[in-house]
């Protein structure tokens, strides 16, 4: 039986290809969005996984998050210095660490930061080491620059038009491990070197805007040689757009973040928890397209029995004939459900490899333009849907079946 | 398998929208064994009585008893057991299957009824290559005509079946190849001693069977059954 199933199949081979891959298209639509969505939240929960607390100066919460994970440019208020000082001092916070953005070298984003942050959100180094004053600079994974470069940020990516600092150059002494977030695509350098190129140092961050459009370039000047110094107890530490906070204990972490919120000049946020709320939106999304992806396999089913009852039409002689030559009407059912049920199962089984591999080539797209990995991974409720759309196929494929179980034997065999 | 008798009575068959019956046969008797031509003008119920004699349609009236089994009486599951057990058909468009060798042509219907033990294939063989066909494993739509029709023979002879009906065995063949097949069915029918029923036009086929039912327009016109017997 089988092999007159593969017989017969290759007889219509160019219809039952037909049928396999408009099976596997929408199957894969399906498996495509599922895959994808559940990459995005893998992804983004991981990249938030190292910021448990971030508090900045007042504004919106889904851009301080944003701007703080996946480095995305925006134009984020600062907030008051001293707040750095009052962070480092308070016994419910582990460590505290400023970050500056704004800075680009081509399209890479600089991130001015300290060395603790590095230490604790990197594993360790590939090669090189870190920056010990304010004319170096460590790399992300995913950088393109190999130690012992030398660059010469601007304000603002090249791409929207931004503004070479000119007399300013960082020399690249380390490489970091990746670990999978937007900081792999990141250069790293000492916040105060940030400030000094932005002309802050002097203690007049109040209320600054460091961003694009604010002209405060002047008076830059960064000396390449000076040392690191990283306490911020000093009254003219300028206001950085982000502190990044690693509380001591989970009870301090909402006990800080109450505290910080309360305040009218800071605003503190769990990352996650903004992720959270977006993902809520990006599941809605989900469902719309999951939605759409269910309504495309609807019509092809429909189209397929459509196709396969003019096919069970089309083979009445030769049902009729194995009738004659003794078949058993069982046996004919069985042999036009699994013949049906082969094309089906061979659609469904392709179309999950292909709507693997689109999420897979979709998560290296967006690695490659935002530096954060979107794992492509199956959950167990993956196997219960495969089951689902195999059981929905052997329901389809008994109706050509039971017709071709229903034709009176004596179907007309001459002629 | 010893060859059934046939004892037909009543029958009548009638197709919507058509008037008189397309098959009436009060009385009709068929020998075990015996080897009978069925002649008749196109129309005249020659294959509506193939079809009624097979199982293959249900009369609406009468008995069709072979042997001690009334075929009209069983339901459509039995019937289809029956036929596979008992009878061998043979066809004038042969119903061979393009794709698979002739042995397994040979031998389809026989695994789609679960019959096919090692024995049968066995014998499928056997009668491949008693029947000149020495290359079982060819694909069948690579034969000619007159081999496709000696794997339609094997096929209908596999199961050993106690009546064999063809059905315009010859019609589309040339004469020599007609006069090869005919030889070789009425053979091979005799060997087995299964009773044939042979529906034909072909005068050289019919002068080699012993009797003949001649139909007309649904009826039985002429039976020179009784005399041979």
């Amino acid at each position: 039986m089988g092999r007159f199933i593969w017989a017969d199949l290759r007889r219509i081979w160019p219809g039952a290809l037909v049928m396999v891959v408009l099976v596997a298209l929408a199957v894969a639509l399906g498996t495509g969005v599922t895959l994808q969505e559940r990459a995005l939240r893998l992804g983004s929960a991981r990249a938030a996984s190292a910021f448990d607390l971030v508090i900045g100066a007042p504004g919106s919460e889904t851009q301080l998050a944003l701007s703080t994970v996946f480095l995305q440019a925006a134009a984020l208020p600062l907030m008051p210095g001293e707040v750095l000082a009052e962070l480092e001092a308070d016994p419910r916070v582990a460590w505290a660490a400023p970050v500056g953005f704004g800075d680009y070298y081509g399209d890479i984003p600089l991130v001015g930061t300290t060395t603790r942050l590095v230490e604790e959100m990197v594993p360790a180094f590939a090669g090189g080491r870190m920056f010990v004053n304010h004319g170096e600079a460590v790399v992300g994974a995913r950088v393109p620059l190999q130690i012992g470069a030398r660059i010469t940020p601007s304000h603002g990516a090249v791409s929207h038009g931004g503004a070479a600092h000119e007399d300013v150059e960082y020399h690249v002494v380390g490489r970091l491990q990746p670990t999978g977030t937007a900081w792999d695509r990141a250069i790293l350098v000492p916040i105060r070197a940030v400030w000094a190129v932005h002309g802050m140092a002097g203690g007049h961050g109040h209320g600054h805007d460091a961003q694009p459009g604010h002209d405060d370039h002047d008076h830059a000047h960064v000396e390449p040689s000076a040392p690191l110094d990283e306490s911020w107890h000093g009254a003219g530490t300028p206001g950085p757009p982000a502190v990044l906070v690693k509380p001591a204990s989970i009870a301090d972490a909402y006990k800080l973040r109450q505290e910080y919120r309360a305040r009218p000049d800071t605003l503190a946020v769990f990352p996650a928890e903004v992720l959270t709320g977006l993902y809520g939106l990006m599941g809605d999304a989900r469902q719309v397209l999951a939605a759409v992806a269910i309504g495309a396999q609807a019509l092809v089913a429909v189209a397929l029995v459509m196709v396969t009852v003019i096919h069970v039409g089309q083979r009445r002689r030769q049902v009729a004939a194995l009738r004659a030559f003794g078949a058993p009407r069982g046996a004919i059912f069985v042999l036009v459900w699994s013949q049906m049920l082969v094309l089906l199962a061979a659609g469904i089984v392709l179309g999950h490899a292909a709507g693997w591999l689109a999420a897979v080539q979709l998560s290296r797209l967006v690695a490659a333009r935002q530096g954060f990995e979107l794992p492509v991974e199956w959950a167990a409720g993956d196997a219960g849907a495969f089951a689902l759309l195999l059981g929905v196929g052997a329901v389809l494929a008994a109706l050509p079946a039971f017709i071709a179980y229903r034709q009176p034997a004596v179907a007309s065999l001459r002629g | 398998m010893t060859a059934p008798a046939l004892l037909m009575s009543g029958v009548e068959v009638r197709f919507p929208g058509l008037g008189s019956p397309a098959l009436a046969v009060p009385d009709l008797r068929i020998a075990a064994g015996a080897m009978v031509a069925v002649a008749g003008p196109s129309g005249s119920g020659k294959s509506t009585l193939v079809n009624v004699l097979t199982g293959l349609e249900r009369p609406a009236r009468g008995t069709v008893r072979w042997g001690g089994t009334d075929i009209a009486a069983l339901s459509e599951g039995a019937r289809d057991r029956w036929r596979g057990a008992h009878v061998g058909l043979v066809m004038q468009d042969f119903h061979l299957f393009p794709g698979l060798s002739a042995l397994d042509n040979v031998l389809l219907p026989a695994r789609m009824a679960r019959a096919a033990d090692r024995a049968l294939v066995a014998r499928a063989a056997e009668l491949l290559a008693g029947m000149g066909l020495d290359r079982p494993r060819q694909r069948i739509e690579t034969l000619s005509r007159g081999e496709m029709q000696r794997v339609a023979i094997a096929r209908a002879l596999l199961r050993r079946p106690g009546i064999i009906v063809a059905d315009e065995p010859t019609a589309s063949l040339d004469a020599a190849t007609g006069e090869l097949i005919a030889g070789l069915l009425i053979g091979l029918a005799r060997d087995s001693g299964a009773t044939l029923i042979v529906v034909t036009h072909d005068p050289a086929l019919i002068q080699r069977l012993p009797r003949r039912i001649a139909l007309a327009r649904g009826s039985v016109v002429a039976a020179d059954l009784a005399e041979a017997a």
